[in-house]
């Protein structure tokens, strides 16, 4: 009775030991050199009507920093997004979601060249810049961007909200699974609203 | 657990529930499983999913925790209010922990040491200096080429500086083919063109100078730059100023050169690896992370997982041993009816087998044994009903004279509750009891004499008179050496007395027979002889025989009263039975022998409940007559004689009895003949033919009733007699007559 007692007593121990020990083990990680770290805002947004498409204007601060400049110069790619909203404002209910788009641009650094690249994922243009603060000035400058045509409208009140977001790297399909536990490759900045004047 | 008779399978609906737990973790780790295939196709979907991935993980995680923390908080309690089986389970379980936890964490900690090694592998030094030596090599290839530029540019400027402005647009021209430029193009001041020439001019425009080429040719440096396309292709920028620096003149001369084909693909592979590699290297860290966090996760799922199981198999295992013990127990207490449910056909389900074979068999031997036992109970009840009716006295007793057992019947011969004394001594109960006394006494002469089996008269005095005990003494049976004797005993009083009944009858009617008849003649020849010779004789003659003759008549008639006496005791008259009242019986026979007797105080106590009796009311009479005449005989002489008659009402079993009770303050009966009182010619008066209580005593048992006599604690006689208040009883109880015709036939 004794022996079983111990041995209860000795195995929940060592168990209890090796999951403590695993977990610090797993937990305890270096912490990134965060190329991420700083402001990240959207200053201003706003919108024009141009013979019946909406124009989103807006302007960014992205962070600056001689972490990002290393981070680019070793090769890491980094995505700059920029979330439109429209919505449609409802009583005693969710707002209905008209407009969910996305500008997605990618800034590298073509080391051959010594030049930074911004390329609009969706288009495949691109730009070089000798500079990475010309190329970030390039990214922090939205202008005429359509988002809205007037059809889409049908009266109401609406809200269009801008969100800035920035995230490192390409991640490959493979190991995008196991990564998702890390959720400090990404910022967001907080949603930048205002209603749309109809 | 373990119900009689029962099996113990759990409950339908237990079954139903835990088929549906089963059956929804398999959903959910199903679901689980395609949302990850989903997700890792594509990124936008994988965004979407990954909260309900996370959120499926962490459910099974907290359900396994939950389900985990269940079993083992069970078995901790089990295991310390003692269960029984708690402890095999607690130590199959550290067993079953044991071995696969260890080999666990041996592939868990490997693993780790693995994916680290794995991954630093992958990003070796010497790749990374590979790739920056590929990036150094294109660059030098691609610098040769640019600086060629960048002094044909000058070269190109310098011409122009010293040429008119009408061969500009030729040298411009030239110029563009011989270097193969895709364009050409001469700006002024504000960057205003000249003059360009193109490859193809209706194409393309002249791209607008960026601002780091304004810049150097501000200061009259030449300008070049490589400038990646999209496509994989590279430009080749150039521009110089003309004039000399310091001069006026403002005007600066750009050319687009193409990077060959070939070159520009080499260089955009090198760029491309760079950049992936970059990426990679940037994943280095996170990548061990989310590969420690994962494998953690895979190791905690597993261990929760082989803990629950190896509980849940350990107490599968355990759970026929748990039914066994309890089982077990219930047999220990008497519960015969256990069944075990079989568990399986292995060897412990033919343990169950064979403690459910066990339990049926005990069942039935113990159903024969009480089968067995009621049948002696019931016996033993009838033969202890027996011995209770028994009117045979039966004693049972070991050697120290100590009752084992005893009737009825017995306690009443001897005076004694000798049925309720069971357990002790014979000698002891004797005390005070004169005639169990002396059948103690007789007991132990014998036992000490040696004599186990006997059968001899005892005869034994007490206040009541003498007794007469026919006992018969047998050892009883056994292993034990002191097996004890069966001691049985009959009162046989009433029958030596009714013996003696039926021969002082015959001798009375014998008499009665031969001397009656032969007295008549010599009366009749005395007062013959007298009547002749009488006259003829001398006065002195004729004296002596009228003395003779008168002696000889008296004592004739004497005799003739005694033949009367012994004929009235002889003979059986028919019964006259006829309803009458006994207590107006008894206060006429008192008013008689009050008018006779003034000196003695008669007192009557009657139960006024004695209504009337069935009987001979004449003999009745003749029964009161004797006894008051022999009271008042005996209180003669006596100072202050008094005589109590007593009526009571009386019920047994047979019927009701009316009681009658004669008492005097006389001398009362002798003591030496209390037992033979009512026997002929026993008497203690002087005259008397000492047969008027037997003759009471034989019409009172041919009434059907019976009478005791003794003598009263403050002196004096008592005789007690009883009569059947109906006929019937008398005719079932039987008469005296009748067994003294059974006697006197026996006899013959």
């Amino acid at each position: 009775m004794l022996r079983a007692d111990l041995t209860l007593e000795r195995l929940s121990r060592g168990a209890l030991l090796a999951v403590i020990c695993a977990f610090v083990l797993t937990v305890w990680s270096p912490g990134f050199a965060d190329a991420l770290d700083g402001i990240l805002e959207v200053r201003s947004a706003y919108v024009n009507v141009d013979k019946g498409v909406f124009l989103l204007y807006a302007r960014v601060e992205y962070p600056v920093g001689p972490s990002l400049r290393n981070t680019l110069k070793d090769g890491v790619t980094l995505t700059f997004d920029l979330d439109a909203r429209v919505d449609r404002e409802r009583h005693f209910w969710f707002n209905a979601n008209i407009v969910d788009l996305t500008l997605r641009r990618e800034l590298s650094y073509h080391a051959v060249s010594d030049r930074y690249l911004v390329r609009d994922t969706r288009s495949r243009d691109q730009q070089s810049f000798s500079t990475l603060d010309e190329a970030l000035d390039h990214l922090a400058k939205v202008d005429a961007w359509p988002i809205l045509v007037e059809p889409q409208l049908d009266g109401g009140n609406y809200t269009i909200s801008v969100r800035a977001g920035v995230r490192r790297g390409h991640l490959p399909a493979s190991l995008r699974a196991i990564l998702f536990w890390t959720d400090d490759w990404a910022r967001v900045s907080e949603w930048y609203t205002w209603s749309l004047p109809v | 657990m373990v119900t009689p008779g029962v099996s113990n399978a759990p409950p339908r609906r237990l079954r139903w529930v835990a088929v549906g737990q089963g059956v929804l973790w398999a959903a959910i780790g199903l679901g689980a499983f395609l949302l990850l295939a989903k997700s890792v196709q594509n990124s936008p979907e994988f965004g979407r999913l990954q909260l309900w991935i996370l959120l499926f993980d962490i459910c099974g995680v907290i359900a396994l925790s939950v389900l985990l923390a269940r079993k083992v908080w069970r078995l901790v309690r089990d295991y310390r209010a003692h269960v029984p089986g708690s402890r095999l389970t607690a130590r199959t379980v550290a067993i079953f922990g044991a071995l696969v936890i260890a080999p666990l964490l041996i592939v868990y900690l490997s693993s780790l040491e693995f994916i680290n090694q794995g991954i630093d592998s992958w990003f070796k030094v010497e790749v990374k200096q590979g790739l920056s030596d590929a990036v150094g090599l294109s660059r030098a290839a691609l610098d040769l080429r640019m600086r060629e530029y960048a002094e044909r540019t000058v070269a190109l400027a310098e011409a122009l500086t010293r040429s008119n402005a009408a061969d500009v647009q030729a040298r411009l021209d030239a110029e563009r083919r011989t270097s193969q430029a895709l364009e050409v193009v001469l700006f002024g001041a504000h960057t205003r063109i000249i003059a360009a020439s193109f490859e193809n001019p209706l194409e393309s425009l002249p791209s607008a100078p960026p601002p780091d080429l304004m810049q150097q040719v501000e200061q009259h440096l030449p300008y070049v730059s490589l400038e990646p396309q999209a496509g994989g292709r590279y430009l080749i920028r150039t521009a110089a100023a003309l004039g000399a620096f310091g001069s006026r003149d403002e005007r600066f001369v750009t050319a687009t050169y193409p990077v060959p084909a070939q070159l520009a693909a080499l260089s955009e592979a090198v760029q491309n690896s760079y950049s992936q590699y970059g990426d990679l290297a940037a994943l280095r860290e996170p990548l061990k992370y989310s590969f420690r966090l994962t494998l953690t996760l895979v190791l905690l799922l597993a261990m929760l997982a082989a803990i629950y199981g190896a509980i849940y198999s350990a107490q599968r295992l355990v759970r026929p041993v748990q039914d066994l013990i309890e089982g077990t127990r219930a047999v220990g207490k008497g519960d015969f009816g256990t069944r075990l449910p079989l568990p399986s056909r292995d060897e412990m389900g033919f343990l169950v087998h064979s403690f459910n074979d066990m339990t049926k068999k005990l069942r039935r031997a113990r159903a024969e044994a009480t089968q067995s036992q009621q049948v002696v109970e019931r016996e033993r009840e009838q033969l202890a009903i027996i011995l209770a009716r028994l009117s045979t006295g039966v004693l049972a007793i070991d050697r120290n004279l100590t009752i084992r057992t005893a009737n009825a019947a017995a306690g009443a011969i001897l005076g004694s509750d000798l049925s309720a004394a069971t357990g002790r001594p014979l000698p002891e109960l004797a005390a005070g009891n004169e005639r169990l006394g002396q059948f103690v006494a007789a007991l132990a002469v014998r036992f000490a004499a040696g004599r186990e089996e006997w059968r001899e008269q005892l005869d034994l005095d007490g206040a009541s008179g003498r007794r007469a005990l026919m006992c018969a003494c047998t050892p009883l049976p056994g292993e034990d050496a002191d097996a004890g004797f069966v001691v049985v005993f009959d009162d046989i009083t009433a029958l030596l007395s009714a013996q003696r009944d039926a021969a002082w009858g015959e001798v009375a009617r014998r008499l009665a027979h031969e001397i009656k008849n032969p007295l008549t003649p010599i009366q009749l020849s005395a007062e013959r002889l007298r009547r002749r010779l009488l006259a003829g004789m001398s006065e002195r003659d004729a004296e002596i025989l009228e003395r003779g003759t008168r002696t000889i008549v008296q004592q004739v008639e004497t005799m003739q009263q005694m033949v009367n006496a012994f004929s009235e005791y002889a003979r059986a008259p028919e019964m006259h039975i006829t309803r009458f009242s006994l207590n107006q019986l008894v206060s006429e026979v008192a008013d008689l022998y009050r008018s006779q007797a003034t000196r003695t105080r008669i007192r009557l106590d009657l139960d006024e409940h004695i209504e009337a009796i069935e009987a001979d009311r004449g003999r009745v009479r003749q029964i009161l007559n004797n006894l008051v005449t022999n009271a008042l005989e005996a209180l003669d002489g006596i100072a202050s004689p008094l005589l109590e008659i007593t009526t009571r009402l009386e019920s047994s079993d047979d019927g009701a009895y009316a009681a009658v009770t004669v008492c005097d303050n006389g001398p009362g009966f002798q003591r030496e003949l209390l037992g033979r009182v009512f026997d002929p010619y026993v008497t203690s008066k002087p005259k008397g033919t000492g047969l008027g209580l037997a003759i009471v005593k034989k019409i009172i048992e041919e009434h059907g009733g019976r009478i005791d006599a003794d003598n009263r604690p403050e002196g004096g006689a008592r005789v007690r007699l009883v009569l059947p208040v109906k006929d019937s009883t008398r005719s079932a109880t039987g008469g005296a007559r009748e067994r003294r015709e059974q006697l006197r036939r026996e006899r013959a």
